[in-house]
């Protein structure tokens, strides 16, 4: 590695990775939540066995994780405004990622759900509680203490795959690298460093999660082992 | 107080439960005994509508309900005036002892918080658990846990509790200490229907008792008749098979 190529990686940090700060991460935040009430209202709608509401769920949840989530960026982005209906580069991103994610985090919710033992329910039941009133309060958080290990590696997933939102020309990181590639020739070098701001970026991710495993489990203290 | 009439219930093709009547004053603790899967359980979870009968009459109060067509909203006022005990205690696992007898005070019938905990700690008290408030069920033994179990089910002050087999998952030493417990709520005249095996207690405690054999009550009669001289010969020879 030689002074100009460390001269261009310093020149082009900055223009990477503000794209990064300004796109991928409120992406990755943005689609993740909307994706977690998408997933757990899908779960629970399948969980709760609701009457015609539960067939619809099990389609969403078939056709998003059966088709490639690059054609369902396309679908929107490109499809879309031939009937009329135009949408924004990064809004569109954040609408095809949290459908695509909230179809994930549903098997995991309900999953989670499915793993809490049917005795907490009856027994909230007996203690005079709603149907409702007991998912709210035992179910649910008992559910979303085993959902939460898998549901972080979906958001580091995802961050990664928010890549593909350069394809509808979201200025985002790789976009950013691609730019700066066409500029200073250095292929190689700025592929490593855009790789080596993601790993950066996930390595913040996992330290997040597991500060709010350790909460969890401290709150929820047995919750595993019932 | 509280009355069954013809109650059915099948799994699928099995008929379970086929036409059970019973009586339940104020006061009586009834034991409820008979061999393994003659539908003991299965009565208690349609008495409290954890199952759907299929058909029956429940007389609660003066008030008539069709076990079979009861609306959400009267199982729900049902309940809350019931107390129920698993075999395998139930405990709410993500919250502590006190929050699992509060519970159902606040999120239920909301009474104020601070009155509820009173009533938990006064509870937890009573079955002998005081300065366990805090434990979570994982850190809690068997016995303290149905202790627990049972603090939850008394709290709302119920008219009627039921128990199914509470003591079977437990160790002889842990059978005790919640038997006492059990004990000592007859003995303030609490309104108890107990699914058990230990005729011990349904011999001592017990005021009256229920024979169940293949869905079918074969016999009921007052505790000391009953272990005295059953009337029927399924009962004596289910009494002789048992050795107790
Ligand atoms: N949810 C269910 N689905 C199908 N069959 C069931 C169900 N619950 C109970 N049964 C069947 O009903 C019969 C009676 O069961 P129940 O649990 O009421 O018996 P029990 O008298 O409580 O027995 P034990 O003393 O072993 O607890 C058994 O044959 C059981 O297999
Ligand atoms: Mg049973």
């Amino acid at each position: 590695m030689n002074e100009r190529i460390i001269h261009i990686l310093i020149d082009s940090f900055p223009k990477i990775i503000l794209p990064g700060i300004a796109m991928t991460i409120p992406l990755t935040v943005i689609a993740f939540s909307l994706a977690l009430i998408i997933g757990l209202v899908t779960a629970m709608i399948q969980f709760a066995n609701v009457k015609v509401l539960k067939p619809l769920a099990r389609f969403y949840v078939w056709v998003v994780r059966g088709t490639p989530l690059l054609v369902q960026l396309f679908v929107v982005f490109y499809g879309l405004p031939s009937v009329g209906i135009l949408i924004d580069p990064f809004p569109a991103a954040v609408i095809v990622f949290a459908i695509n994610e909230g179809a994930y985090s549903a098997e995991t919710i309900r999953s989670a759900l499915e793993a809490v033992p049917a005795g907490q329910l009856e027994a909230g039941y007996c203690a005079g509680m709603t149907y409702m009133q007991t998912m709210r309060r035992i179910v649910l958080p008992q559910a979303l203490r085993t959902a939460v290990p898998p549901l972080s590696n979906s958001v580091i997933a995802m961050l990664k795959d928010t890549s593909l939102a350069a394809n509808i020309t979201v200025a985002e990181m790789l976009m950013a690298t691609q730019r700066a590639v066409s500029v200073y020739y250095e292929p190689l070098w700025l592929y490593l460093e855009v790789g080596l701001i993601y790993l950066l970026f996930t390595t913040l991710f996992t330290w997040l999660q597991r500060r709010l495993e350790k909460r969890l489990n401290r709150s929820v203290k047995g919750a595993q082992n019932a | 107080m509280l009355e069954v009439r013809g109650l059915f219930k099948s799994f699928g093709q099995s008929e379970i439960l086929r036409g059970i009547d019973l009586t339940v004053e104020k006061g009586d603790v009834i034991a409820i005994i008979g061999p393994s899967g003659s539908g003991k359980t299965t009565l208690l979870r349609c008495m409290n509508y954890l199952e759907r009968a299929d058909a029956g009459q429940m007389v609660f109060d003066d008030v008539t309900y069709d076990m079979k067509l009861v609306t959400k909203k009267e199982i729900l006022d049902i309940r809350r005036r019931t107390g129920f005990v698993f075999q395998n205690y139930n405990l709410f696992a993500n919250k502590t002892a006190l929050k699992n007898i509060t519970e159902g005070l606040t999120t239920a019938r909301k009474i104020p918080a601070e009155e509820a905990r009173e009533t938990g700690l006064r509870m937890l008290e009573k079955v002998g658990l005081a300065g366990y408030e805090d434990y979570y069920p994982a850190s809690l033994s068997g016995g303290q846990q149905q202790r627990v179990a049972i603090a939850r089910a008394i709290a709302p002050d119920p008219e009627v509790i039921y128990f199914d087999e509470p003591t079977s998952a437990l160790d002889p030493e842990l059978t005790k200490e919640v038997l006492e417990v059990m004990r000592a709520l007859a003995a303030e005249g609490s309104t108890m229907v107990v699914v058990t095996h230990e005729m011990a207690f349904a011999k001592n405690v017990a005021n009256k008792v229920i024979f169940m054999e293949g869905g079918r009550i074969v016999e009921a009669a007052d505790a000391e008749t009953f272990f005295a001289a059953p009337a029927q010969d399924r009962s004596r020879e289910f009494l002789h098979g048992l050795d107790y």
